[in-house]
């Protein structure tokens, strides 16, 4: 028997084949561990979002098709108000986190010491569930006894309940979010920043360029495909928002916390209205897959379309 | 980091004081307050009792008191949402392990046809929101069995981590030298020894951090932890505290108590590896 499977492997084929196959073979646990969870979802929910869904006893079932899931999702305010939400608060959050993690990334290449311990501390709030830091942020904001409220009363004299109106409610939960992700981008920037070739910024300080000039016109540039990505990254995540909002404000007041995701776990799971919630569902993946398309350069230029040959 | 080591120009020694002002550590020093005041808050309102925790704020407690970490273990189940947890992360960081070294090794150094596509859709997968994902995998796990199971919520936090692990550790791998594993090749090892025995040991940063993103991820996810497991006795972490009290009173004593224990599985893992995590991510993040 291993005569024979070894002249197929061994005669027949050429080693760079024979090294294809061990390639496939090694890749094929992973692909389809990540198909038969993703892939089928997504393809499931998609149909899901333009059937009629009954619920039975014990579930759903799918019992015809129709587009009347999106247009009770297109007449209902509820959902443009959690699209733009949704959309709002993503560019808000991260462009403010973007910009804070460059400039404590900048601050923190320029440590001479802790620069180890000032890296923990920092990946600490990344690091937290993300629910408690929102039953936190809750508690600091607490209009009765919140340590938030207490500040404010000293040094304005007056008393606020943050998370009791739309627009500071909406601002205290960009806040916790800021306060939560910007040393996740402050560390990938400060990767980021050491990778730097040195001698690079060495040749344009020779050449006289100040540190503004360096940083602008050599090393952000530099920096552009790293920064891209730790971008990306928080975009398709703030936009699928749903801890935060769950545990802090409860989508309130009202709905003006109420995230695409939030609305779409609530349409489905608490009213047990799953087409709607499904094509809730679906159309967040497809804008974010349109994202994805946008940037896929970006990814394209980090994975590289070399492939390997030996 | 090898990068880090930029010899800094000469200049005139300056006097320690100054130089311990200099704006740059003034500036490292409101980042670590402004990273650290909430964690502080958290942890000492753990202490608290539950009259002083619902009055105007006290920076250090009046009557500090234990009884927050002995309520979440007896009048609240935390003992078992940390087990569950804790079984669920480390089973799918595994997994994820496992089987992101094979396929990260066969992408980064394997001729497989289209690599770099296959890398380019496991990523964008990574990326769909877990919104859309919800409702079918309920159904998928309500049909085999595997609502409120361990075994369920570990696969679908194993598929959710694969790309990223996949992606540091295909970079780490490629950063490897090939003569190596040529050697090793020649000398007549198969493919999966060369790996763990060759490939693995360069790659252990790689590993770490990919190790380290993965448990945290699954230690502190929520939705499908919701969706899945919503049975008090199948609940984690994030759930299970999400879920302590009412409607109408909130026990922040307790809910504190049990998030700054929560914290320290993570909190001590980033600690101790503080300096791979961002090593491996250096490699991970650019381009290998």
């Amino acid at each position: 028997v291993s005569g024979a499977s070894g002249r197929v492997r061994g005669g027949t084929s050429t080693p760079h084949q024979r090294y294809a196959r061990i390639g496939w073979i090694f890749t094929a646990p992973a692909l389809l561990v990540v198909a038969g969870v993703t892939l089928f979802p997504i393809v499931y929910s998609a149909a899901m979002s333009f059937s009629h869904v009954t619920v039975t006893a014990n579930g759903f079932r799918l019992s015809g098709a129709t587009t009347g899931n999106y247009t009770t999702l297109l007449e209902s305010g509820r959902w443009r108000h959690a699209l733009l939400f949704t959309v709002l608060y993503t560019i808000g959050t991260v462009l403010v986190e973007t910009v804070l993690g460059m400039l404590v990334a900048l601050v923190l290449e320029r440590l001479t010491a802790g620069r180890g311990w000032m890296m923990a501390l920092l990946l600490l709030p990344w690091a937290m569930i993300t629910v408690v830091s929102g039953e936190l942020w809750a508690y600091i904001y607490n209009g009765v006894y919140g340590v938030f409220t207490a500040l404010w009363h000293g040094v304005f004299g007056t008393t606020v309940n943050v998370l009791g109106t739309p627009l500071p409610a909406i601002l205290a939960m960009s806040f916790a979010d800021v306060w939560k992700t910007t040393p996740f981008v402050a560390v990938i920037v400060l990767a980021g920043l050491l990778m730097l070739p040195g001698d690079v910024v060495e040749a344009a300080r020779i050449d006289g360029a100040g540190a503004w000039t360096v940083f602008w016109r050599v090393r952000l540039p530099l920096l552009g495909p790293t920064l891209t990505v730790a971008v990306l990254f928080r975009v398709l995540q703030a936009f699928g928002i749903f801890d935060l909002p769950f545990v802090l404000t409860g989508g309130g007041p009202g709905n003006a916390t109420e995230s695409l995701a939030l609305l779409g776990w609530r349409a489905m799971f608490q009213d047990l209205r799953f087409g709607p919630g499904a094509a809730v569902a679906t159309s967040t993946a497809v804008l974010v897959l349109i994202g994805c398309l946008v940037f896929l350069r970006a990814f394209r230029s980090q994975v590289g379309d070399d492939e390997v040959t030996v | 980091v090898t990068g880090a080591t930029l010899s800094p120009p000469p200049r005139r020694p300056r006097h320690p004081l100054r130089r311990a002002l200099h704006w740059t550590n003034l500036a490292a020093l409101l980042v670590a307050l402004f990273a650290a005041a909430p964690l502080y808050w958290m942890a000492v309102s753990s202490f608290k009792g539950p009259k002083e925790i619902g009055s105007p704020p006290t920076v250090v407690p009046r009557d500090s008191t234990t009884a927050n970490y002995s309520d979440a273990f007896s009048h609240y189940h935390f003992g078992t949402y940390l087990a569950n947890s804790a079984i669920v992360s480390v089973a799918a960081t595994l997994v994820v392990l496992v089987l992101g070294t094979l396929a990260g090794y066969a992408l980064g150094r394997l001729p497989v046809r289209g690599s770099g596509a296959i890398m380019t859709a496991l990523l964008m997968i990574s990326l769909f929101p877990a919104i859309a994902l919800a409702a079918p995998l309920y159904l998928l796990m309500r049909d085999i069995g595997w609502l409120n199971s361990e075994q369920g919520l570990a696969l679908a936090y194993a598929a959710f981590n694969l790309p990223f692990a996949i992606w540091i550790l295909r970079n780490y791998f490629r950063s490897v030298p090939r003569e190596m594993e040529e050697v090793a090749w020649v000398d007549g090892a198969s493919p999966l020894r060369t790996v763990v025995s060759v490939i693995l040991p360069q790659a252990l940063p790689g590993l770490f951090t990919a190790g380290i993103f993965t448990f945290t991820a699954c230690w502190t996810e929520f939705l499908m932890a919701l969706t899945l497991n919503n049975a008090d006795d199948y609940r984690t972490t994030a759930v299970g505290i999400a879920l302590f009290g009412s409607q109408y009173t909130v026990p922040y004593g307790t809910i504190f108590a049990a998030a700054t224990v929560a914290m320290l599985p993570v909190g001590l893992l980033v600690l101790a590896f503080r300096r791979t995590v961002v090593s491996g991510l250096t490699a991970g993040a650019v381009k290998g």
